[in-house]
This record gives C-alpha cells, sequence and structure tokens, in this order.
C-alpha cells in the first residue's frame, strides 16, 4: 500500500490537469474547478516566483511533483544534490504524489534531458530498486514510477516491462504511475498488445493514470508513435482508459499537454472527457459492491 | 552484453552527436535500422535543449536569427551538455562558449549581451532570502563595522561591458520598433542585476557604486569594498553607499567571518572582454 502523508492529502479519484507556465497566471486568478494540479518537479527547484506561486497553488488544491531527473534505472551514483533540492521543494508543497519515471538521464555527469530506456535484466532490477529505496528514504515517503515510452528495445531485456514495474512495487513498496499513451505508444512501436501489457500491470500498485496525446511519425516505411504531448488524447487510448478503469475502478487520472500548448479551456475539455469515463467506472464500482 | 555503465555511455555518447556504432549492437531493430531508433532519442535531446536555451536567451535569439542559433546551439550541446536536471540552470556558460565560436566572431558585443541574458535568468530562479534589518547593522560598533563581511541577495550581478548592452537589450524587447538601431559606440554599460518582488529588473550604477558592491559579492570586507570604491571615485562615501543597499533589501546577512562560499564564485569572474 502507499503510505501517505497525512498532511499531505491524497490525490482524490477525479481528473487533474498537467499545469505549465504559461497557464500559471490564469490558474491563479480564476481558480478553475479542476481536481488537482501536476507540476514537473525539476522547473520549482530555484527560488523566486515559480514556486511562491506553487505554493500559493498549494493552498487551494492538491498538488502532485512528477520528476524527470532523478535517473532512477541510471548507472551513475544518485545525485545526492538533485535529491536534497527535491525533498525541500516536497517539504514546503506537501504534494499529495511524488512520481517519477522508469528510466534514466544522465550518464557521467551528462543530463541528457531525456527519459531513456533501460534493459530490464536483474542487475538493474536490483540497481533500480535499491534507487528507488534510497529516494523514498530521503523523502520519507514512497513515490510512484512511471512506465515510459520508449522507441527501441534491447536485445537483452529478459523481463516484460510490465512485470519489471511490478517486481519494483513489490520489492520497495513504491506505486505504479500508469501511463495509458506511453503503454499504446510502446505497444504499437513492437507490434505488442497493448491490453496484455495493462492486465500485466499488478493493479494494487496502480494509484495514478496519465493520459496525453502522441504524434504518428513514418520512418522508413514503418509507423513509429512518439509520445510528444502535443496533441488531444487519441482515441484508442481513451479505449484503453476504458479498459483500465474497467479492471481497477476509479484511479486518480491526470491530463498531460506539453508542446503545442493550447488555452487552459482544451485540457479542461479532455478532463471533463475523462471525468466522464471516471464516474461510469465509479457507477459500476458501487454496482459491483451493491452485488 | 554490456555492463550497465558501458551501455548507458555508449547511448549517451550516440545522444550527443558522437559515434552510435557501440550502442546500435545493443538495440533490437523491430523492424527499423537501429540507427533510426537511435536518432529518434537524438532527435529529442537536441530539439529540448535548443528550445530550453532559446527561452533564456530570447534577445540573443533575436539579434544572430533563429537558425544561427540553433546552429551554435547544436555545437553547444555537443560540448557542453547540461551539469544538472533544471532546464532553467541550462546555458552559464554560453557567453564564453561564443566568445570564441568562429562563426560570431564578427558579433564582439554578443558574449556580453549573453551574460546580461544569463544573469537575467540567475536572477528569476536565485534563491529567496530576507533581507537584513538596517537597525542590525546601525547595532555594530563603529571600529568592528570594517571587518563586516555583507552578503548581497543571491539574485545580485553585477555586469561591466565596453558596449552598450542594455540599450541592445532593451531595443530587442517585444514590441520595440524592428528598425531602430543602436550605435556600437554610444559607450559601454555597467549594470546591477537583481529581482524585485516577482520581477527582474536591471539598471546602469555608477563606477564606484560598481566597484563597492563587486567587491561585496567577491565577499570582501567593508573596509577592502569602501577602498574599492574610493579607486574608482574618490568622493565615495561609505555610510550614504551602506544606506543605499539597505534602502534597496539587497543585504541578506552580515557576519565577521566569511559567509559561505558556495553562491559565489560566478560574479566574481570579470565580466568586462576587451573590445
Amino acid at each position: 500500500m502507499i503510505a501517505r502523508d497525512e498532511r499531505s492529502g491524497v490525490l482524490p479519484a477525479h481528473v487533474g490537469v498537467g499545469l505549465r507556465a504559461p497557464h500559471v497566471a490564469e490558474v491563479m486568478a480564476t481558480r478553475p474547478a479542476i481536481a488537482f494540479f501536476e507540476v514537473h518537479t525539476e522547473n520549482y527547484l530555484g527560488g523566486g516566483p515559480a514556486a511562491a506561486a506553487l505554493e500559493r497553488l498549494r493552498r487551494d488544491y492538491a498538488v502532485s511533483l512528477h520528476g524527470v531527473g532523478l535517473s532512477l534505472g541510471g548507472a551513475d551514483p544518485l545525485d545526492r544534490r538533485h535529491l536534497l533540492r527535491v525533498k525541500r521543494l516536497v517539504e514546503r508543497i506537501q504534494p499529495a504524489l511524488v512520481s517519477e519515471h522508469l528510466a534514466w538521464s544522465v550518464d557521467g555527469g551528462a543530463y541528457l534531458n531525456h527519459l531513456l530506456p533501460l534493459p530490464y535484466d536483474a542487475m538493474r532490477l536490483h540497481a533500480t530498486s535499491l534507487r528507488i529505496e534510497q529516494v523514498q528514504e530521503a523523502l520519507g515517503r514512497t513515490i510512484l514510477v512511471e512506465n515510459p515510452a520508449r522507441y527501441l528495445r534491447f536485445r537483452h531485456s529478459p523481463i516484460p516491462e510490465p512485470e519489471f514495474l511490478g517486481e519494483l512495487a513489490r520489492r520497495t513498496g513504491c506505486g505504479i504511475l500508469l501511463d495509458v499513451n506511453n503503454v499504446y505508444v510502446s505497444s504499437r512501436n513492437f507490434d505488442e498488445d497493448p491490453l496484455a501489457y495493462l492486465n500485466a500491470v499488478p493493479a494494487h500498485a496502480i494509484a495514478e493514470i496519465h493520459l496525453a496525446g502522441h504524434a504518428t511519425n513514418h520512418a522508413d516505411g514503418r509507423t513509429i508513435l512518439i509520445d510528444d504531448h502535443g496533441s488531444r488524447v487519441a482515441e484508442p487510448v481513451w479505449d484503453l482508459y476504458r479498459a483500465t478503469l474497467a479492471r481497477l475502478g476509479p484511479v486518480p487520472t491526470l491530463i498531460e499537454w506539453d508542446t503545442n500548448l493550447p488555452e487552459l479551456a482544451v485540457l479542461r475539455d479532455e478532463a471533463a472527457r475523462a471525468e466522464q469515463l471516471l464516474l461510469t467506472a465509479q457507477g459500476r464500482a458501487h454496482c459491483v459492491v451493491a452485488e | 552484453m554490456s555492463s550497465p555503465s558501458e551501455l548507458e555511455r555508449d547511448f549517451a555518447t550516440a545522444l550527443l552527436g558522437g559515434p552510435d556504432e557501440a550502442i546500435i549492437t545493443a538495440i533490437q531493430g523491430d523492424g527499423l535500422d537501429p540507427a533510426a531508433r537511435v536518432a529518434i532519442y537524438r532527435n529529442h535531446v537536441f530539439v529540448t535543449l535548443t528550445a530550453a536555451l532559446e527561452a533564456t536567451y530570447p534577445v540573443v535569439v533575436r539579434l544572430v536569427d533563429r537558425r544561427f542559433f540553433a546552429y551554435a546551439a547544436d555545437r553547444y550541446i555537443r560540448e557542453h551538455p547540461p551539469a544538472g536536471p533544471c532546464l532553467f540552470e541550462y546555458g552559464a556558460t554560453l557567453a564564453d562558449f561564443l566568445a570564441t565560436f568562429p562563426a560570431c566572431r564578427h558579433l564582439a558585443y554578443l558574449p556580453d549581451v549573453v551574460r546580461l541574458e544569463w544573469a537575467l535568468n540567475r536572477a528569476l530562479h536565485a534563491e529567496d532570502a530576507v533581507a537584513i534589518d538596517p537597525r542590525s547593522l546601525a547595532a555594530a560598533p563603529p571600529d568592528e563595522i570594517g571587518r563586516l563581511k555583507l552578503r548581497l541577495h543571491p539574485s545580485v550581478s553585477l555586469l561591466e561591458s565596453s558596449w552598450p548592452i542594455d540599450r541592445i537589450w532593451r531595443a530587442n524587447q517585444p514590441g520595440e520598433d524592428p528598425e531602430a538601431t543602436v550605435s556600437l559606440d554610444a559607450g559601454g554599460a555597467r549594470l546591477e542585476v537583481y529581482r524585485l518582488e516577482d520581477d527582474v529588473v536591471f539598471r546602469p550604477v555608477p563606477p564606484s557604486t560598481y566597484a563597492f558592491r563587486q567587491a561585496l559579492a567577491c565577499e570582501l570586507d567593508l573596509q577592502s569594498a569602501a577602498e574599492a570604491a574610493r579607486s574608482a571615485d574618490p568622493s565615495f562615501d561609505l555610510t550614504d553607499a551602506l544606506r543605499e543597499l539597505l534602502d534597496d533589501g539587497l543585504i541578506v546577512g552580515a557576519s565577521a567571518t566569511s559567509p559561505s562560499p558556495k553562491n559565489e564564485g560566478q560574479r566574481c569572474k570579470p565580466t568586462q572582454r576587451p573590445r
């Protein structure tokens, strides 16, 4: 189970929106009815107006801190300075959730600003588990770990990704952030079955869902989907989301949008669509209880 | 099977534009050339890091044209990838890089404009710090004042240039007349950059104020800072200078011992470059 910090509250089983800098002023001024906001941790590790605005926002909303820089799956030693800064922000903001990625991003001190794939083998399972434990110990709370969007597979990678994630959760007590768009993108890129993937992730460990748009590229006569967070959620991803909710019941869900950021209203529109599906799942969950 | 660090090193090498032979042997094709798969990741690295530099250096982008900036950024990213995960901290060394970049040797003023934009970016994200109570300085015994070291607000940078970088910066703000020109013979600038509430501002400062505050930023004590200021202007008055600093709310610490050197260093680098 996910340990909860009493002061931080929990994410409601409703739909939140990824908050990006161009929308901050509007959100602060209009206080829209959005269940929670998620921000990229690394954008708030300095002082000045950004972190101060997040602190003010936190008074009225549940906030989730979503990190991209801890390189949980990497070979470099854990960046202690970075972890300390994350810890200070967590203490200041008291987020409902802290999440990171099953990926790596730094080699020999050079940060590549990307969530890079790792081979899934026993050695890396052990190393990544230790890394997650180090982070959880430093933060004094469990974190969620997200499945990455992938554009390549390694020749030597004997453990399927959902199993690798499930084993990380079992060993460390971390939760899983299931990015349904990433499941779709990766599965399509390797001609795998996304439903089989979804069903292989341990349901009890999933504490949040991400939804986003992707781009369709063509390379050498092959279609490659790119997780660019630059459009509305695609119809097949909505279908997978429905299937996920049917399996899990209602789970806090986030709409993410990063490139070609539209008006906040478009994100709220996407959130409303997801909320409808969540309500349906909620109704179904109640029916199950009534039976 | 390669060891964890070898695989990451091979991948990182390919992502930063180096050879990709080593990493592609570890990758499954899945119907596509493995090199094309690596290229998807490499493209993301360069696109997003270039965008981060563009966001930090909008005036430089305008001055050199977006395509040239992307070309220079590509070289910069290969040679100086980020040393940390926060994008707002990336690009601190771009000025030094461009100062020796052959393709913009003819733009002698450019590195100093880069320094100004970096100082503005740095000020925006600098750690928060609370100004000291002016009475705490007044309470110090007069014979000990000279040995005090003052800590300036972390957002403060002092910049000196032989070029009119302040005018160049202002003329290249959105909404300014695109036809307006700045004469490069308009004279140099001594500027102080700092954060005021939620905004970052800069202003020209006289030579003695510049010398005084620069000396404080370099952790000299008040007496030495005052001497530096007097050599720039013999009429420098320490009491007035201290009052100004306190009124500006830019002193965030005072001690008889050396403050932590962690935040310094960068501010003490000489910013003047020969014309």
